[in-house]
């Protein structure tokens, strides 16, 4: 449970947008908040929807403690619909039961709101069935949509909604953090960049099947640059085995991409921003083997690998896929 | 919370709202039974937010004492468990007790049972009965208009106002109209209240709500109370409430549509013609739109056929009491007409036609209060 003032230290344009159309009434229909992980979308979501139900509100914050503010933060309150991804994507049928829930009067209030979370996975369906109802809402109807890629959203619907933008985290701030919780400057510089989120990377740095994830990539790495003919069986036999599920195999994806940022950061002399500062050899090594333009095409690959497993191709396809891609 | 009370009233109140409960709900706090003990009694509560039950125990009834030893105070329990647990339990006496740790105590004889509950502020605010907006009907009108109306109502989503049956008060009349747009179904009575405040029109109820409420309400003498809200409907006996949901819009205007003369009118024994279209519909039954046709004969007669070249053909007679007016041959889908005719209690219905293409309309002889209108198709 966060209140405007805690967001405000991180998201001060956002909160400022926000609370100033509260205090003036002046609430849209339709908002798309759009940030990266941890910066607090749903955090935003649930204050939004409870300025709208709260009675209790002094300025724009709301009271935290009365009934509504209570079962908004627990997902129980009534009036309040929440939408997330089932499986991979928001499906079509999931869309068609909030437009049934809209055509009923609301069970406590006439003010109805819906929380889409990761909006960008809605299925093209399920996209163009919300149009109709994002297009003329019933009278007091309000929609928040979160994402982490506003671009990944249909246009016609990212242009029937006000978009909330925040900014990303300062990464140095979280950094420092988490040293000061005991972990050691080269982990906390690479949980940072992947969770963005103090607990997330908490709970990584406690995490064994991530321990062991590390060292399967830099793994992969050094048989990419001496040991190619082994490398798609390594994918076969190892890899794929401990990246099991696609959430898994994102994290493994996104280890690789910071890896080779940081091969191109040697490449430009960038040495302050690496990640992987403990295999700091391990890098030199790679940036000898790979030149700046090998390197900016493993880059691609390596993303438009992890879009390809967003649109649900096979994890192995991806994989080898990956691999040979980025053997020289 | 703390109270004694009789199992098997208790096992009836929860057979009641567990009607309500329904396992697929986006709600947490719906899987739950909210359980409120007042001075008066206690009052179970099962929602799934489009339908919600209440069942109340009196302390005392007829002199009877159901209730003993209450503390004030509410939970929400686990619908899943709850149940079996107090249909299972050894005496005839439960105690129920709950901790402010949300933990509750189930004890009879030797059984002990602790369970974890939620807290019951979580569960969705019901409104409170508005006295003003609220009338009163003997349970089996109620459950007629219910079944000679519901049917009709749309089932597919398409327009999502006409799933519901509208219900509109005028000139000290009650009016029940469904309609999917193919075929409509009304039944009017007079409603004399002395309350001046009555005031609706417009109010939409879900089909899906009254059918849930025509199973549940008995088919008896007694009274049930209706109550309007802003955004709930309220339908009250002695110790049972049920609330629905409201459709959000606007009904379409439906009077217009009612032809207000006739160019062919058959005067003709309900069950006769029912069973002939039924009948029909037999070999219609593999076509498309289960299209029966209607042709009027000479000497009051009436020829329904059908048609279904790959199967068959039927030819039915029916004798009707008068035939009047112009010569007519219409085609109609029988599943309409007999739905229709079902729900006519009189022996003899006066069916009113205005052209091949126009809608016709059946009614009870000497009964204004049920019409029945359905569209003819199109066959070439």
């Amino acid at each position: 449970m966060k209140t405007w003032n805690e967001i405000a230290s991180n998201q001060p344009i956002a909160t400022r947008i926000l609370t100033n159309m509260i205090e003036r009434n002046r609430l849209s229909h339709a908002y798309l908040i759009q940030g990266q992980k941890g910066t607090g979308k749903k955090a935003v979501s649930i204050l939004l929807a409870k300025s709208f139900f709260c009675k209790n509100q002094i300025g724009s914050e709301p009271c935290h403690s009365c009934k509504d503010c209570v079962r908004i933060d627990s997902g129980n309150h009534p009036d309040v619909h929440h939408i997330a991804p089932e499986g991979a994507s928001i499906k079509k049928e999931q869309i068609a039961h909030l437009q049934k829930e809209f055509t009923y009067t609301g069970l406590e209030s006439n003010q109805k709101v819906y929380i889409i979370t990761e909006a960008d996975k809605m299925t093209t369906n399920a996209a163009n069935r919300l149009l109709k109802f994002l297009e003329e809402p019933s009278k007091k109807t309000a929609a928040i949509l979160t994402t982490e890629n506003a671009h990944a959203i249909l246009d016609t619907i990212r242009s029937r909604c006000q978009l909330i933008a925040l900014r990303p985290l300062n990464t140095n701030q979280l950094e420092l953090a988490l040293i000061e919780k005991g972990l050691s400057k080269e982990n906390a510089r690479l949980f940072t960049v992947l969770t963005n989120d103090l607990q997330a990377a908490l709970a990584l740095d406690q995490d064994d099947w991530f321990a062991q994830a590390r060292k399967l990539m830099v793994q992969l790495i050094e048989m990419l640059q001496t040991n190619i003919e082994e490398a798609l069986l390594f994918i076969q036999k190892q890899w794929l085995l401990h990246f099991s599920d696609r959430e898994q195999l994102k994290i493994g994806l996104d280890m690789l991409l910071y890896w080779y940022k940081d091969v191109m950061y040697l490449h430009i002399d960038e040495n302050d921003q690496l990640v992987f500062l403990s295999y700091r050899e391990n890098i030199e090594k790679s940036a000898m083997y790979w030149s700046k333009q090998d390197t900016t095409a493993i880059l691609y690959a390596i993303m438009e690998a992890r879009r390809h497993l967003e649109q649900n191709v096979h994890p192995t396809l991806v994989m080898e896929k990956l691999t040979l891609q980025m053997q020289r | 919370m703390r109270f004694v009370v009789q199992r098997d009233l208790l096992i009836e109140s929860i057979q009641h709202v567990m009607k309500a409960i329904s396992s697929r709900v986006t709600i947490p706090i719906l899987t739950g039974i909210k359980i409120e003990a007042s001075k008066d009694g206690i009052k179970l509560t099962g929602s799934d937010s489009d339908i919600s039950i209440e069942s109340f125990i009196p302390k005392e009834e007829d002199g009877i004492i159901n209730v003993e030893e209450i503390e004030t105070g509410s939970i929400v329990v686990q619908a899943k468990y709850f149940p079996d647990i107090i249909r299972k339990l050894p005496l005839k006496t439960v105690e129920i007790v709950t901790d402010d740790q949300f933990q509750v105590t189930i004890l009879s004889g030797g059984s002990e049972f602790h369970l974890n509950g939620q807290d019951a502020v979580e569960y969705p605010q019901l409104p409170v009965l508005h006295t003003d907006n609220s009338f009163e009907l003997k349970n089996d009108l109620l459950k007629e208009l219910i079944r000679q109306t519901v049917f009709a109502v749309s089932t597919v989503e398409t327009r999502p106002i006409l799933t519901g049956v509208n219900m509109r008060l005028e000139n000290d009349q009650l009016d029940f109209v469904a309609t999917d747009s193919h075929r409509l179904a009304s039944r009017k009575i007079p409603l004399s209240t002395e309350n001046d405040q009555l005031d609706f029109d417009n109010i939409v109820i879900p089909g899906k709500s009254l059918a849930e409420l025509n199973k549940i309400i008995d088919d008896n003498e007694e009274t049930i109370m209706i109550s309007v809200t802003e955004n709930q409907i309220l339908f009250q006996t002695k110790n049972l409430y049920f609330l629905s949901r409201l459709l959000d819009g606007n009904y379409p205007e439906t009077s217009r549509l009612i032809p207000d003369q006739s160019k062919t009118t058959v005067l003709t024994k309900t069950k006769e013609l029912l069973q002939a279209i039924d009948r029909a519909s037999l070999l219609a039954k593999e076509n498309r739109n289960n299209v029966v046709k209607l042709q009027t004969k000479a000497n009051n007669q009436l020829e329904i056929s059908s048609n279904t070249p790959e199967v068959g053909q039927v030819t039915e007679e029916v004798t009707t009491d008068t035939i009047e007016g112009e010569e007519l041959k219409i085609s109609f889908s029988a599943k309409y007409m007999i739905d229709a005719l079902k729900i006519i209690q009189e022996d003899r219905v006066k069916i009113e036609f205005t052209g091949a293409m126009r809608p016709f309309i059946i009614r009870p002889m000497d009964n204004e209060q049920i019409l029945q209108l359905i569209l003819p198709v199109r066959t070439y």
